[in-house]
């Protein structure tokens, strides 16, 4: 790691010299006091100068100094700076200790590298090592809790389902809020590539065993020279590289297991049958005869618990492992990866297999070429779960089968066959005709999704030194990416069951190459006055193809895969699209003795998603920054014993987001179609030839010190977002008949603030006891302050199909909208709801539609509430606190670590509690058996049971019982390890480390629902916090061993 | 500081070169871009499909419009309670955010928006003598009557469900927005409903402008059952007419393309007739002379999942609707000789054996063609207008009624003396309507203009013209955003 860090700094960090007389050359080693071994890389340093020079691969230097120079200094990365007066020496011996309490020196920025402290914006980060060995399927699943002012969500237990990420907030209303990611200069691309129900998250394709670290550029001064796509923030991945010394041969690898947590108890048969026959006797009507509990081919009462047929205890194994090393001339590393996963649905896979190779070669003095090539191939397979966008009330949404599904039915009939009717389960003889939903088992086993992702990522750079100081530098990468989704769908029942078996196969390659130069010039003009150059530009071109076939009705269920024989051949789909990015950027830093900065970015993008004539826009950012701990009142006085550092800072900048803008968005379009067998043109896309960037201003104002020789580090920030020209897909009156009812605009606008602190604090550190605390904690308030003139409210659908969310100027984006309900009746037994003019109502599913709504005082039949009139903001899904606390504490060989997140301040629509307690044949919580109404004077909050009473629950529109607080504290993480250091010669292992972990291993929290961390609409900024027949977070429990050579 | 300028221009020139202005301007490869829309007549014939195809959508005629006008009247009991396959619109619990309420009207604006858009810009480039050498002006003519047809069908479709019979009050309820121009940007939300009767004369305006422009036939019968002709305009005019129960009109209109005497026949143009069975009118290639609208479907053209009429219809389908069978329903009133009762399919519904509609076989791949209007109704429009406006029975209106009734059920020949009164026709009339439009989504029409309580069916209260669930309401994305619009 330490090495690693130095070789950046080597390659990437741009110091340079003004060449004096040279009267003197001095030589010398530097070891390390601890093992003596030498250190390559050591910063040698005449004091008060630049001149200097690093030791070579043997820890050896040789520097001219001048005759006057009087002290060297020797630094580098996890050690003491070291001060060693020259007089009349000429060779050096000199050995430097380990600092405990090093912070890393160096934080990769945007097209470079600065020293941390030299870094006015607000950047978080995040080594790699922190994250590869969390059993998750991407790295930024992992980043939960490590970062101030990141807030990640894992959306549900589903493999390589993305997270949601937002960075200070959510930045946009109908645009993408997901952050830039950029993996060695190149931008990648993101989300998830699947065409089906296998979730496929694209930075699943990245091993996290290959990241070196991971950078969150946070504010304008920060992410402005990415201009156009910084407003989401940006996340910097560095992978690794080889460094000097010996050659490293690392092997981390795990075994493990997960399985599903938080479960809802539900009826079993005695109580599902006693429950729903006293709802029948409420409603007699709704059915011919009572439930019963049928036997078994064993004569045994049926009784399924289907959450057993649907979930099960996964097995996993991953390895990964690397060579790195260096000569003079060349580094290397080279990776091997490899996982398997099972997830805790049944079905649910995930396999990578990645090989990565980064190279850097000096070819002369002044030239260096550096390589990274990275091919992974990723299989993601699993069922429908209903638990991706957009699928929450499929039918065969497994998460919702595994709680829907009454127990007095089987999986199978008494025959041994697949219970099933046509495409639903079959009823075994229950009243109930057709119960829709589908069989579980018989989908599961029949039914198959995969996406498997071919990717190559790839750059080639040539970093150029003509003068001494000047780098310029062009880098080409790629990120080819190839999406095979395959979902076959069987015919015997189910979703496939009217076509007679499906098959559907679509291919899609999002391909891009980006090409990026830059030139880098940093010097002193005067002895104390430190200036730095960025040029660049950077071109960016993208494009999307995609092409499907899809066959119907199978030949002979033998077929089971799109080349089998089908009877019927589908049309086929497919997207094809372009675009492209033309930038040119420019970075200035200018600093006096280290203690006063500047520095001003500017970056002018190019897009051709725009319209001609609005194609360019510019966007910049500004930083100063004091530090005051190199003041000499500050570092001769008291003040310099209590801190070792102390840095004022602030920033202000504009940035856009084009996440919104498609590539072709500013155009008419007319698609073609059939109708019959005659081909259409259609007029399809209502385009906005006046659409430009969403823009954000971004200030920042911050407060970094360290104290007591930086045992304790505390970053401090508040920040502000304004966001304009916000591009709202502006609802349009449906009368007007246009394609998808809205027209991109540039309208509306909200803002993020908050504050940041983030504390590392090395607590202890005696002898063989090391205790160290990384604490964050977060606010943002999100406001949204304007929408389209005459709208004032934006609503937000749930998969499509309920009225969730409402978005309202004065309010945090995506709030959760329904009719207030104050309990149940303890009379009747009837819930109460709430009309806007304050009136309480009951319902009575048992009545004559017209009088089912009667008024609480004094009865008399009552208008039905209906959302739009009735209905009232129930909540806020966005936490307005968050953060994490990391304990780890070493003893000797032994090594523990306990990580916490944490979320407060918001609410969840518990959408699942309306189908946990549905009066339809659904099956429902014990709770529901233990605690609804039945006598006049029963206090619950459960209503009187009448047979297919969906309302009084919430199923047909979202009501405040169903609407629940949010806030939670969650054991993400918790490991125990030994580290076998002084191992026998003979094995040549430098050390060994055994551990164990548990990944999501608790959550305290007073919601009701399954977790308080969920995401039924994944990364939506309009319908956050909903949880919707999702299936749970996922527990995992591994064993793991990290061998170093 | 030389060499560092020298670098730097080079590095510049080296990328400003590489930079390409074609790649800042792509066009779409899948799309066709405005310009290009009405560039040859290829396009334009494209443009004229397109419209039918919007009417087509899996929301509007290409089956669930007839489907809502079966569930809500009293034939047709759901083997699901999922809200997804139209329960609610079955058991009379739609309110303003309910699917069908919304996606209806979202699928048939945005069909007239479409259709709209292409009369916009085929009158301007025909004006701008654009199209000159392109198409002709029979051809100019042609497409035009097409869109302002699917137009009036589109509102007239609309108002069966969204407004009050024009019989209540001559049409004084409020109607629909009439949208009668082109909507391409984020202007114009606003637009107050105009009254019932306002969008009936507005429908005729367009039937009648359409007649007059429209072509007398096409060449195949395919072309003939899927595309606008003069005739069909015609035949959709009596069922316009009837609605407004201006029976002069509907008289008028039906005497154009209904011979006077049996056989009925049109004389001019698409020579319509009664398909000799009934069962042919149901099997491919779905075209017979009978077929006077229909919505075409081929393997690749479907009407969408949960939308397409097999879907509700079969029996195969988990979530298809069966026949109610109570005492006194529509089934109870045929004959087990009819032919249009052999044709019912049967299916289990909870152990029972149940009828289902058998109009739509094909269940795996669900290409039956979707029926607009037939030349039945036509005859049958006919015989209703001549009773009601002679008030009186007489022989040819029985003799039209019996060529509907008889092609199915030979031995059900009605006579004159069979009807003691106008009422005792016009109940026979409505049984038979009943009885052959089963599945076609007249029912619900049908009750709702003669203002008929919505019958009671399996558990379901009966609907009285004055209650608020006797129309559905307007949909919550329209009131939301067009502050002019007022709800039912």
């Amino acid at each position: 790691m330490k090495k690693l860090t130095l070789f950046l700094i080597c390659i990437l960090f741009v110091g340079i010299q003004i060449v004096n007389a040279q009267v003197k050359s001095i030589t010398g080693t530097v070891t390390s006091k601890e093992d003596g071994a030498s250190i390559p890389g050591v910063s040698v340093q005449v004091k008060g100068t630049t001149l200097g020079t690093v030791t070579d691969m043997d820890g050896k230097f040789v520097l001219s100094v001048p005759s006057d120079a009087k002290i060297l200094v020797f630094s580098f990365i996890g050690m003491k700076n070291l001060e060693v007066e020259i007089g009349n020496q000429n060779t050096f011996a000199v050995s430097m200790e380990t600092d405990v309490f090093s912070v890393d020196e160096v934080v990769v920025v945007g097209y470079g590298v600065q020293q941390k402290r030299e870094v006015a914006g607000a950047i978080s980060t995040i080594k790699g090592e922190d994250i590869k060995l969390m059993p998750v399927q991407s790295f930024d699943q992992a980043l939960q809790g490590k970062a101030a002012g990141v807030m990640i969500t894992m959306p549900n237990g589903v493999l390589n389902n993305p997270p949601v990420i937002r960075v200070r907030g959510v930045n946009s209303i109908t645009s993408s809020s997901f952050p830039l990611i950029v993996v060695d200069g190149v931008p990648v691309f993101t989300g998830d590539q699947s065409a089906n129900s296998a979730a496929s998250n694209a930075l699943g394709d990245i091993n996290p065993s290959d990241i070196l670290s991971m950078e969150v550029l946070k504010d304008a001064s920060a992410t402005a020279i990415y201009g156009s796509r910084a407003a989401n923030g940006v996340i910097l991945i560095t992978t690794k590289r080889g460094s000097g010394g010996k050659i490293k041969v690392n092997y981390d690898g795990f075994i493990g297991y997960t399985e599903p947590y938080n479960l809802f108890e539900m009826m079993n048969s005695d109580q599902y049958v006693e429950h729903k026959n006293r709802a029948l006797a409420n409603n007699p009507s709704q059915l011919a005869s009572n439930f019963f509990i049928p036997t078994d081919a064993n004569g045994k009462p049926i009784n399924t618990n289907w959450a057993d047929e649907v979930y099960q205890t996964g097995f996993q194994h991953s390895h990964a492992f690397s060579v790195s090393g260096a000569s003079a001339a060349t580094s290397y590393y080279l990776s091997l990866g490899y996982i398997d996963q099972e997830g805790m649905i049944k079905k649910n896979t995930f396999a990578r297999k990645s090989v990565r190779f980064n190279l850097d070669h000096k070819v002369t003095k002044y030239l260096k070429v550096s390589a990274n090539l990275n091919y992974t191939n990723s299989l993601n397979s699993a069922p429908n779960t209903g638990s991706l966008v957009d699928q929450a009330f499929n039918t065969a949404g497994a998460g919702r089968l595994a709680f829907v599904l009454p127990p007095n039915i089987a999986p199978y009939k008494n025959d041994g066959t697949y219970n099933i009717a046509g495409s639903a389960i079959g009823n075994m003889g229950q009243p109930v005709a057709n119960y829709g939903y589908y069989n579980p088992v018989a989908i599961m086993d029949l039914c198959k999704y995969t996406a498997e992702n071919d990717r190559v990522l790839a750059n080639l750079s040539a970093t150029l030194e003509p003068v001494k100081g000047l780098f310029l530098k062009t880098a080409y990468g790629i990120d080819n990416l190839s999406v095979e989704s395959i979902s076959f769908q069987t015919g015997l029942t189910g979703d496939g069951y009217s076509a007679n078996g499906s098959a559907t196969n679509t291919f899609a390659r999002p391909n891009r190459w980006t090409w990026t130069n830059t030139a880098n010039y940093d010097f002193t003009v005067i002895e104390k006055l430190n200036i730095g150059l960025l040029g660049g530009v950077e071109e960016q071109r993208t494009k999307y193809n995609s092409w499907s076939g899809s066959k119907t009705n199978v030949a002979d269920p033998f077929f089971t895969t799109y080349q089998g024989s089908w009877v019927t051949a589908g049309m086929g789909g497919g997207t094809q699209y372009e675009n492209y990015f033309i930038s040119y950027f420019g970075r200035a830093n200018i600093n006096w003795d280290k203690k006063y900065f500047l520095e001003g970015s500017v970056r002018r993008d190019g897009f051709s998603g725009l319209a001609e004539g609005k194609k360019y826009g510019t966007f910049g950012g500004a930083s100063a920054m004091w530090n005051i701990s190199n003041e000499n009142f500050v570092k001769d006085g008291t003040l310099g014993e209590l801190f070792s550092d102390l840095r004022l800072k602030a920033s202000f900048g504009k940035v856009g987001n084009m996440s919104g803008i498609g590539s072709y968005a500013s155009m008419f379009l007319y698609g073609s179609g059939v109708y019959g067998a005659a081909p259409t043109w259609i007029f399809t896309q209502a385009g906005n030839p006046d659409l430009k960037w969403e823009t954000s201003m971004k200030y920042d104002i911050g407060l970094s010190f360290g104290m007591l020789k930086d045992k304790i580090q505390v970053d401090l920030n508040y920040f502000k977002n304004d966001i304009n020209d916000l591009i709202l897909n502006v609802p349009q009156s449906p009368s007007k008949g246009i394609p998808g009812n809205t027209i991109p605009m540039n309208i509306g606008a909200m803002y993020n603030k908050g504050f940041e602190l983030s504390v590392t604090s090395y607590n202890i550190a005696k002898g063989d006891f090391t205790w160290t605390t990384n604490f964050n904690l977060s606010t943002v308030k999100n406001e949204v302050t304007e929408l389209a003139p005459g709208v004032t409210e934006i609503v937000g659908i749930t998969a499509g199909l309920e009225t969730t969310s409402r978005t309202l100027v004065g309010y945090p984006i995506g709030n959760i909208w329904g009719i207030e309900t104050r309990g149940v009746d303890p009379t009747t037994g009837r819930r109460i709801f709430v009309l806007a003019d304050g009136k309480e109502v009951t319902y009575s599913h048992e009545n004559p539609s017209a009088s089912r709504w009667q008024y609480l005082e004094g009865g008399g039949n009552a208008p039905a509430p209906v959302l739009n009139k009735d209905g009232k903001v129930l909540g806020s899904p966005l936490p307005t606190l968050y953060g994490g606390l990391d304990n780890t504490l070493t003893y000797r060989g032994f090594d523990f670590n306990l990580n916490l997140t944490y979320a407060a301040g918001f609410e969840i629509y518990n959408g699942s509690k309306a189908g946990l307690r549905d009066q339809r044949w659904w099956n429902n919580t014990v709770e529901v058996y233990e605690t609804a109404w039945r006598n006049p004077g029963d206090i619950t909050n459960i209503p009187k049971p009448v047979f297919n009473d969906n309302v009084s629950n919430g199923s047909t529109m979202v009501i405040s019982e169903n609407v629940e607080k949010g806030d939670y504290l969650k054991v993400r993480n918790i490991s125990l390890g030994y580290t076998f250091k002084k191992l026998p010669g003979v094995l040549e292992i430098s050390s060994v480390r055994l551990y164990a972990a548990i990944f999501n291993a608790y959550v305290f929290t007073n919601y009701t629902g399954s977790d308080p961390e969920v995401s039924t609409n994944g990364n939506s900024n309009l319908t956050p916090g909903i949880d919707r027949n999702t299936v749970p977070q996922a527990r995992t429990y591994t064993f793991g061993v990290n061998v170093s050579f | 500081m030389k060499n560092i300028i020298k670098y730097a221009i080079i590095l510049l020139a080296m990328v400003t070169g590489a930079c390409s202005t074609d790649m800042l301007n792509p066009v779409p490869v899948t799309s066709l871009g405005e310009l290009q829309a009405f560039d040859n007549k290829d396009r334009i014939v494209g443009q004229v499909n397109g419209m039918y195809a919007k009417i087509k959508d899996g929301a509007f005629l290409a089956g669930r419009f007839q489907v809502y006008n079966d569930v809500r009247a009293d034939n047709f009991l759901p083997k699901s309670t999922n809200l997804v396959t139209n329960y609610a619109t079955w058991n009379h619990t739609v309110v303003s955010s309910t699917n069908e309420v919304q996606n209806l009207w979202g699928a048939v604006y945005s069909a007239i928006n479409a259709i709209n858009i292409f009369l916009e810009g085929l009158d301007a480039k025909w004006t701008s003598g654009a199209l000159n050498g392109i198409i002709t002006e029979a051809e100019y003519n042609q497409y035009k009557s097409e869109a302002l047809a699917l137009r009036a069908i589109s509102y007239f479709s609309m108002l069966q469900l969204y407004a009050q019979p024009y019989n209540k009050n001559a049409g004084a309820s409020p109607g629909l927005p009439l949208r009668l121009k082109a909507y391409k940007t984020g202007v114009e939300n606003d637009m107050a409903r105009s009254t019932v009767a306002e969008v009936y004369a507005q429908i005729l305006s367009d039937l009648n402008t359409a007649e007059g422009l429209a072509i007398d036939k096409y060449s195949t019968d395919l072309l003939n059952t899927t595309r606008i002709h003069k005739n069909t305009i015609i035949a959709y005019k009596t069922r316009v007419y009837l609605h407004m129960n201006d029976f002069a009109k509907v008289k008028a209109e039906a005497a154009k393309i209904v011979s006077a005497n049996a056989p009925f026949v049109a004389a001019t143009g698409v020579p319509f007739a009664l398909s000799s069975t009934f069962a042919a009118i149901w099997a491919p290639p779905y075209t017979s002379k009978e077929s006077i609208f229909s919505m075409p479907f081929t393997s690749t053209n479907l009407a969408g999942t949960q939308n397409s009429l097999a879907h509700y219809h079969h029996p195969s389908s988990s979530e298809s609707y069966y026949l109610n069978t109570a005492a006194g329903s529509t089934f109870t009133k045929i004959n087990d000789a009819d032919a249009r009762k052999l044709l019912f399919a049967t299916g289990t519904v909870s152990g029972k054996t149940e009828y289902f509609c058998g109009k739509y076989p094909n269940f795996t791949v669900q290409t039956d063609y979707a029926p607009v209007i037939r030349y039945a109704e036509v005859l049958l429009n006919y015989a209703e207008a001549i009773v009601k406006s002679g008030n009186a029975v007489t022989q040819q209106a029985v003799d039209l009624l019996n060529a509907v009734r008889t092609r199915s059920y030979p031995g059900g020949a009605y006579t004159l003396a069979d009807f003691a009164n106008v009422a005792a026709f016009q109940q026979a009339l409505m049984d038979e309507r009943s009885i052959e439009f089963l599945g076609e989504g007249i029912r619900n029409m049908d009750l709702l203009r003669t203002l008929s309580t919505i019958p009671g069916k399996g558990g379901v209260s009966a609907i009285e013209p004055n209650s608020p669930t006797y129309i559905w309401p307007i949909p919550t994305t329209e009131l939301n955003i067009n502050k002019l619009m007022t709800g039912n």
